[in-house]
């Protein structure tokens, strides 16, 4: 029998605002467990929550960047039940009233574009992070209140790649508008897949598996696709499926059971009753969404206006900071396709060789525009241009104090040049005739000598320029 | 020491005239709480509030709350001082912050001098529930009457005569019912006037910071400082605080005052009711038109249902922190399963475990619609009704409840009207949110009774300018329990 898969995924971002959800406490990571935490995050009693502003303007923006429609209006829920996860023993979320609507987003899958749905998207609290050993259980409340948003999409992906595919978008549009750091690998992009098959051209839903602990979007693509061989075979050979949730496990890359689905659990939610009702004007919304950082297919249309190619652009929008860098890089007037050479070549080289992200990267964007310039007004050619960036590399400093101290101020002065050249001629005619004969080499030659005479400095294309200029007077 | 029975502003002047030093009067005070018969206290802060007094700042000395020695209700988180919400379950908590109504009287030079007892976690309204017993009523001698609660140790604490000022909390009735039992005047403000911030939640929709006094003047003075919007309670008010005290004598001609008749007739107690018509005609010839208004009996018998299902809903999810592994006495077991079952068994009182169950039955998925939900549209109506009756009036005035404080013997609990509506009816101006003062109408056998006067919401100064009235008409302010020589 031939299956169609029918794909749905929930998305938890992490957001990296400067205070959690609803308390003053940082939101930070990689930092000693409980030590960022305060009175509210730790549910002291008699302590309140108070929405975080920034949280409610990244939720509009992610919104309004899958086309969503935006609720005027903010409510929040309890979701009651009694867990060690929970400092309230209960958490703050939107269940009733998602701040986004109905929206989608589009893929690229095999050449075709796709539109795949976007139910829902609201905005909640982390719970803290657990360790669980075989008789003890470590509990970092740290990430407990960072302000989350979970994106539901529809169930209208068909393929792990297209689910991929998915995920990279999300990621790509929470990371470009700063809303976060969008990290499957430290957790603050989370993915849960929702799996099930049906018969082609059937329309039921069959039963359904999520997928949990899938830190990467390979893992995403591989756990879909074994699990759609999984229960092929079990459809195949007549049995059923089990309403589960499973995880992905990396080393066999296969999915193995966590736990079977009862009945779902009756979370008791109920209005939050400590924030009343936020009327969101328009104008805030509409605030919100103007002051938005630029998304990466805009940043596309702009850098295919400054003359780039798809290729190139996509290199550099493969992650925010790259194009920012650019960005930068660019404001210093230089060629945009030189800079865009130079990041994606020399800087993108040196990041692998030492293992580091251009966040790392030491060079001030406007001394690698300087150095380009330099380039473009034929100060210092490329091969100086490489060794000067060597030595920013060691210590970043602008391009043109290298020039002296390294002594590389070409010699561009045309009279200078054509009076070497002209002694130079005057005392070989007998190349002069080999050149016109058709012997090119000769050129490269008449070349080294007058680079011999300035010591290297001598401006090359314009003494190639001048010097086949000269011969053919002759 | 004769100041701690004053009121407020004459504490004030006698401290102003050196008549009496802050020192002398927060000593007094500890030493007659050391020797309370009425168990009003949780804890009694003599080391704290010495150092305190001890270290007053003399530039607040024209603050009429400096050198007063105040207490606050058990549910009101104080830094380095127990808090407990008269529970098992915390005891031995210590907080590390303080609310905002302890920071805001702190900065008005108030001396707390105790922690005072309640029905557990502010659950009940007889102050028998308290993890310390029952809390005595002291204008009864003979410790047979309740003195009611929730704010049971505030109220007993003032109406003794111990400190002038009482903070306590009312989600249901819990100031404005004690404050009918002992004589006093109980101030709920409008939801959102004053900062619940450190106040342990117990129906937050329901939940206020609520107080008592021993007069009207003082329940304005009060508020000038507590009021006011606080960045820690998003669901406080930015709405600007306004001199309660400014023109709360002024006349309360053409005023116009709504008895609502259902709520007067549910009341059976003869005395009652004719005091409480006699302060009609007293307001009367004050100026004011009071008028009888008649509201749907059934709206007013839902009251009670309708917040026993909201408060013990909202109750349930309020207090899943105390669950042994973040708060509350630990108890051990095989799971965290374990531990938070056999932590909430042990920690909680039969009464309380009983509105969680309550609570948490209302919310299932298949009880909501029937209960969560209809007590929520049920709330509307109430709210609505009589929102409907202030459009018309100024304020609404009723008995405050059927009589006198009840015998801690009866059950107090039944269906009739008189219990549903004449005992429970002021929940409505916690579901609505309105300003709401209870004051003294009356005595009777030698326990006092009141009346209540509630007003739209941020009404404040209106209300008091209304109960000032009131308060002139009966003649009946300054109030406390003498002890028996």
């Amino acid at each position: 029998m031939e299956f169609e898969a029918v794909i749905g995924l929930e998305i938890h971002v992490e957001m990296k605002t400067n205070s959690k959800m609803f308390s003053s406490g940082p939101v930070s990571f990689g930092i000693d467990p409980n030590t960022e935490v305060n009175i509210v995050d730790m549910a002291f009693p008699g302590t309140m929550p108070v929405p975080n502003k920034q949280a409610v303007i990244n939720a509009i923006r992610v919104s309004n960047a899958l086309h969503m429609s935006i609720d005027d209006t903010v409510i929040f829920e309890r979701k009651n039940y009694f867990y060690s996860d929970l400092p309230k023993g209960y958490q703050i979320t939107q269940q009733f009233r998602p701040i986004g609507r109905e929206g989608y987003l589009t893929i690229n899958v095999n050449g075709e574009d796709k539109k795949i749905g976007i139910e829902r998207l609201h905005m909640e609290e982390d719970t803290c992070k657990q360790l669980h050993s075989w008789d003890f259980s470590l509990l970092d409340y740290n990430r407990a209140g960072i302000p989350l948003i979970e994106i539901v999409s529809k169930p209208e992906m068909r393929s792990g790649e297209e689910a991929a595919k998915y995920v990279e978008k999300i990621r790509s549009i929470v990371s470009f508008l700063d809303v976060s750091d969008g990290k499957m690998e430290e957790g603050s992009l989370r993915c849960d897949v929702n799996i099930s098959l049906r018969e082609k051209g059937t329309e039921k839903f069959g039963t359904k598996v999520e997928i949990k602990n899938l830190n990467s979007l390979a893992n995403i693509q591989k756990a879909i696709e074994f699990e759609i061989s999984r229960q092929s075979i079990i459809l195949d050979f007549g049995g059923h499926i089990e309403q589960e949730t499973r995880r992905f496990d990396e080393g066999s890359k296969e999915t193995v059971l966590m736990r079977v689905k009862t009945d779902a659990v009756d979370y008791k939610y109920f209005t939050e009753p400590n924030i009343a009702p936020i009327k969101l004007s328009k104008e805030f919304i509409e605030g919100a969404i103007k002051t938005s950082p630029e998304l990466a297919e805009h940043r596309l249309e702009r850098y295919k206006s400054l003359g780039l190619n798809d290729y190139d652009s996509s290199l550099l929008l493969s992650n925010k900071e790259t194009s920012d860098y650019f960005d930068e890089v660019n404001k210093s007037g230089a060629n945009p396709k030189l800079i865009a050479n130079w990041i994606i070549g020399d800087v993108q080289s040196y990041l692998n060789k030492n293992g580091i992200s251009i966040k790392e990267f030491k060079v001030a964007p406007k001394h690698l525009g300087g150095l380009i310039k330099l380039v473009e007004a034929n100060k210092v050619s490329n091969k100086q241009a490489r060794e000067i960036f060597e030595h920013m590399l060691v210590e970043d400093k602008d391009p043109e104090l290298y020039v002296k101290e390294l002594g590389f101020v070409q010699v561009s002065d045309e009279g200078e040049l054509l009076s070497i050249i002209s002694e130079l001629l005057d005392a070989n005619p007998n190349l002069i005739a080999d050149y016109k004969a058709g012997k090119d080499r000769v050129l490269g030659f008449f070349v080294g000598q007058i680079m011999k005479k300035t010591q290297g400095k001598a401006n090359p294309s314009l003494t190639s320029k001048l010097l086949v200029q000269e011969i053919m007077k002759r | 020491m004769k100041y701690l029975s004053k009121s407020i502003t004459e504490i004030h002047n006698a401290l102003l005239n050196n008549e009496v030093t802050p020192l002398e009067l927060v000593k007094a005070a500890i030493e007659l709480a050391k020797n309370d018969t009425s168990n009003a206290f949780e804890y009694i802060c003599e080391k704290e509030a010495l150092e305190k007094v001890n270290n007053l700042d003399p530039n607040l000395k024209d603050s009429l709350f400096y050198g007063v020695p105040v207490v606050i209700k058990d549910n009101f988180s104080t830094k380095d001082i127990p808090t407990c919400g008269s529970s098992n379950i915390l005891n031995g908590y210590v907080p590390i912050f303080s609310s905002e109504v302890v920071l805001r009287l702190e900065k008005a030079g108030a001396i707390i001098i105790g922690k005072t007892t309640l029905d557990e976690l502010a659950m009940g309204g007889r102050g028998t529930t308290g993890h310390k017993g029952i809390t005595y009523n002291p204008w009864d001698k003979s410790h047979t009457h309740l003195i009611g609660g929730s704010s049971c140790g505030s109220a007993a604490a003032i109406s003794a005569g111990i400190v002038p000022f009482a903070i306590g909390s009312d989600t249901g009735d819990s100031v404005r019912k004690p404050a009918n039992n002992a004589g006093l005047v109980g101030l709920k403000p409008t939801w959102g006037r004053i900062s619940r911030f450190g106040l342990f939640p117990f129906a937050t929709s329901l939940d206020h910071v609520a107080y008592f006094t021993r007069n009207v003047v003082d329940s304005a003075i009060a508020l000038n400082v507590l009021a006011g919007r606080d960045d820690k309670d998003a669901s406080s008010s930015f709405k600007e605080v306004e001199d309660y005290t400014k023109g709360i004598d002024d006349s309360i001609k053409d005023k116009k005052i709504a008895v609502i008749k259902e709520i007067v007739n549910s009341v059976s107690d003869k005395d009652v009711i004719k005091a409480f018509n006699d302060s009609v005609e007293g307001l009367r010839k004050a100026g004011a038109i009071v008028e009888e208004v008649s509201m749907d009996i059934k709206l007013l018998k839902a009251i009670y249902p309708t917040y026993i299902i909201i408060s013990c809903a909202e109750a349930t999810s309020n207090n899943a922190n105390l669950d042994g592994i973040k708060f509350g006495a630990r108890e051990p077991g095989e799971s965290f399963e374990e531990v938070m079952i056999n932590t909430r068994t042990k920690g909680f009182s039969t009464l309380i475990k009983r509105r969680f169950v309550i609570g948490s039955y209302s919310l299932l998925r298949e009880n909501a619609d029937e209960l969560f939900i209809r007590a929520q549209k049920c709330r509307r109506l109430i709210v609505n009704a009589f929102t409907e009756v202030l459009k018309e009036y100024d304020a609404i005035y009723c008995p405050a409840a059927p009589g006198v404080a009840p015998l801690i013997s009866g059950s107090g609990e039944s269906l009739s009207d008189e219990y549903l509506i004449a005992d429970n009816y002021l929940a409505f101006a916690n579901m609505s949110g309105m300003p709401s003062i209870t004051l003294p109408i009356g005595f009777k056998g030698g326990l006092p009774f009141g009346a209540n006067l509630t007003s739209k919401i941020f009404d404040e100064s209106n209300l008091l300018n209304i109960a000032y009235n009131l308060e002139k008409v009966t003649g009946l302010k300054d109030l406390v329990a003498k002890e028996e020589k």
